[in-house]
């Protein structure tokens, strides 16, 4: 809804001043803590500044840059990010369709579950991931033991072994993120009309065959658009595998946001970490305009 | 409803609850260890032989875990007070004034909660370093005045937009100027949602994590999640205390999503606030 314009008068000083003086508390903070900062990054990842070597930056070209494309364990961490980005929404996916489908009933229950759905959404990292380091602990946890007992996990917690450790975090991402699609979801899959279920009954289609070529046309575009925006959110991931492993075990859950603040707090190299931010963004950036061409094309 | 379909109902609902709980266990599982002895949690047992409070005692006695405590509800308060006191008068102007600009103001707001905070975080701790602000409350509140604003503003334009405008065009003929007409009529229309944006501010800067950890390293200006890090002392520590201290940080979300579902709603599909 917009506004409709007060008068078509010309209109005394105060007037034109007044909705721009409201707002510019907001518009200050938004430059505070977005684009100032954006443009500092891009400033700071051209500097040459190793608090070990040169406590103050100097201007150092692509010095950053040229570095970072020849560090191979980056390299590692940026392909380990897709694997987990696109691990995560897959997670995200597999776990909201059916639940969204199971939801999408007007009972009591079903509207307090579809409430009650949300809590992995809101909850802190801080409270989760403890609570899954709790589950999956060796010697405590319920989890552990479950797992031991169908040969899935050795002696030690499957956090400490690096070839589980990633893709049981990823899982984890992805439950925390999952509510959120099934919100869309069940805003999607309540547009549908019911008449369209009705006639392909008539026609004799199966429940298959409705899911097909009813339910998922309709809710397709709504998947691939929260995708991208769950996808942008996992891509930087910091917290999660940071409270549950600090990227480890060896580097195994070493995404890009965690080499980026070693970057800075183990490394102490600021701008090296600005320029692992600029190549993050450029990449955020491309996949905000695809999400956006998306969203026109609906 | 005919037989059939009503027994189908009924057991799709079973299936729900099922699926529910396994979905929530590992929120349910933190709940139960804070209330559960030590003996207990170390013996792995399902059935717990007794319900304790003495984890929760025991992280209150603690001097670390208050100041915490003290911290993020001071950070959370103020953090609170000054996203309703800037999100209000903007969302107002975006939703009652057509000016130049307006919609890349808009645009600019919205653009600052897609940005994930990891991606600005280098950039911010060095300028607040440089500031000689690393380590005060005042720059974590300032940065976590950035969490939930863009969200504040647009869902209170939401609302705004709802109120018919004829409701003040009365009020300003009865000689009301522009904003007397907001805080008289406006404003206390739009009153569930101020308190539940003031809320969801508080609840986000009281998780906040990754702006803590890279601002804070002393003891005494520590918030809460970085408080139930030092529980977890690698060497000593209890399950329980730790999940008594999980509990103590989710007991604001779990509440305010009691009290503010359908706002919560509302903001999520706005756009999606952060985890």
């Amino acid at each position: 809804m917009t506004a409709r314009a007060t008068d078509t008068e010309p209109r005394p000083f105060g007037d034109i001043a007044l909705p721009y003086a409201l707002v510019a508390p907001a518009v200050l903070v938004a430059l505070a803590i977005a684009v100032v900062p954006l443009l500092y990054a891009l400033w700071l990842s051209f500097q040459d500044w190793y608090l070990l070597r040169n406590p103050t930056p100097v201007w150092g070209g692509l010095i950053n840059y040229e570095a970072l494309f020849a560090d191979a364990g980056l390299w590692r961490a940026f392909w380990r990010t897709w694997i987990w980005t696109i691990g995560t929404v897959a997670v995200e996916i597999a776990l909201a369709l059916p639940l969204a489908l199971l939801l999408n009933r007007d009972t009591a229950i079903a509207r307090m579950a579809s409430a009650l759905i949300l809590l992995p959404w809101v909850m802190p990292f801080i409270v989760l991931g403890y609570g899954w380091r709790f589950l999956l602990d060796s010697e405590v946890g319920a989890l552990h033991g479950f797992l031991q007992a169908f040969g899935l996990a050795g002696n030690s917690s499957i956090l400490n072994d690096p070839n589980m450790a990633l893709a049981i975090i990823i899982f984890i991402s992805g439950w925390k993120g999952m509510p959120f699609m099934v919100l869309a979801l069940l805003a999607a899959l309540k547009s549908i009309p019911g008449e369209l279920y009705e006639a392909a009954a008539i026609d004799g289609a199966t429940p298959w065959q409705r899911f097909t070529t009813i339910t998922l046309p309709a809710i397709q575009n709504t998947m691939l658009i929260i995708g991208l925006v769950l996808g942008i959110l996992a891509f930087y991931s910091f917290d999660l595998p940071w409270i549950m492993t600090r990227g480890g075990p060896q580097e195994a859950t070493t995404v890009l946001g965690i080499s980026m603040y070693k970057a800075v707090f183990t490394d102490l190299r600021p701008a090296y970490a600005a320029a692992i931010s600029v190549v993050m963004l450029a990449i955020l950036a491309v996949a905000s305009f695809l999400s956006l061409k998306l969203r026109r094309r609906q | 409803m005919n037989e059939e379909s009503r027994w189908r109902s009924l057991a799709l609902d079973l299936l729900t609850l099922a699926v529910l709980a396994l979905v929530l266990l590992p929120i349910i599982w933190v709940f139960i260890a804070s209330i559960r002895p030590d003996a207990d949690i170390m013996t792995r047992s399902l059935i717990p032989t007794r319900i304790t409070f003495d984890h929760f005692a025991n992280i209150f006695s603690r001097g670390d875990f208050l100041v915490a405590l003290r911290n993020s509800l001071l950070v959370g308060g103020i953090v609170a007070v000054c996203t309703v006191l800037i999100a209000v008068p903007a969302a107002y102007s975006l939703s009652r004034f057509t000016y130049l600009g307006r919609d890349f103001i808009g645009f600019l707001i919205l653009a600052t909660q897609m940005l994930p905070a990891v991606a600005v975080l280098v950039p911010i701790v060095v300028i607040i370093r440089s500031l000689g602000m690393a380590n005060t409350l005042t720059a974590l509140t300032f940065t976590h005045l950035a969490l939930g604003l863009p969200i504040a503003v647009w869902m209170l334009k939401g609302y705004i937009d709802a109120v018919p405008r004829e409701l003040e065009e009365a009020s300003i003929i009865d000689g009301s100027s522009q904003l007397g007409a907001m805080f008289r009529i406006t404003l206390p229309l739009i009153r569930p949602a101020v308190v539940a944006v003031g809320t969801f501010a508080f609840v986000l800067s009281w998780g906040e994590f990754i702006l803590a950890l890279a601002l804070i390293t002393s003891a005494e200006v520590k918030t809460l999640p970085l408080a139930l890090q030092t529980l977890f002392d690698p060497y000593s520590f209890s399950w329980g205390v730790v999940m008594a201290g999980g509990v103590v940080i989710a007991a604001p979300t779990i509440l305010l999503f009691l009290l503010f579902r359908n706002q919560l709603v509302g903001g999520l599909t706005a756009g999606g606030i952060k985890g």
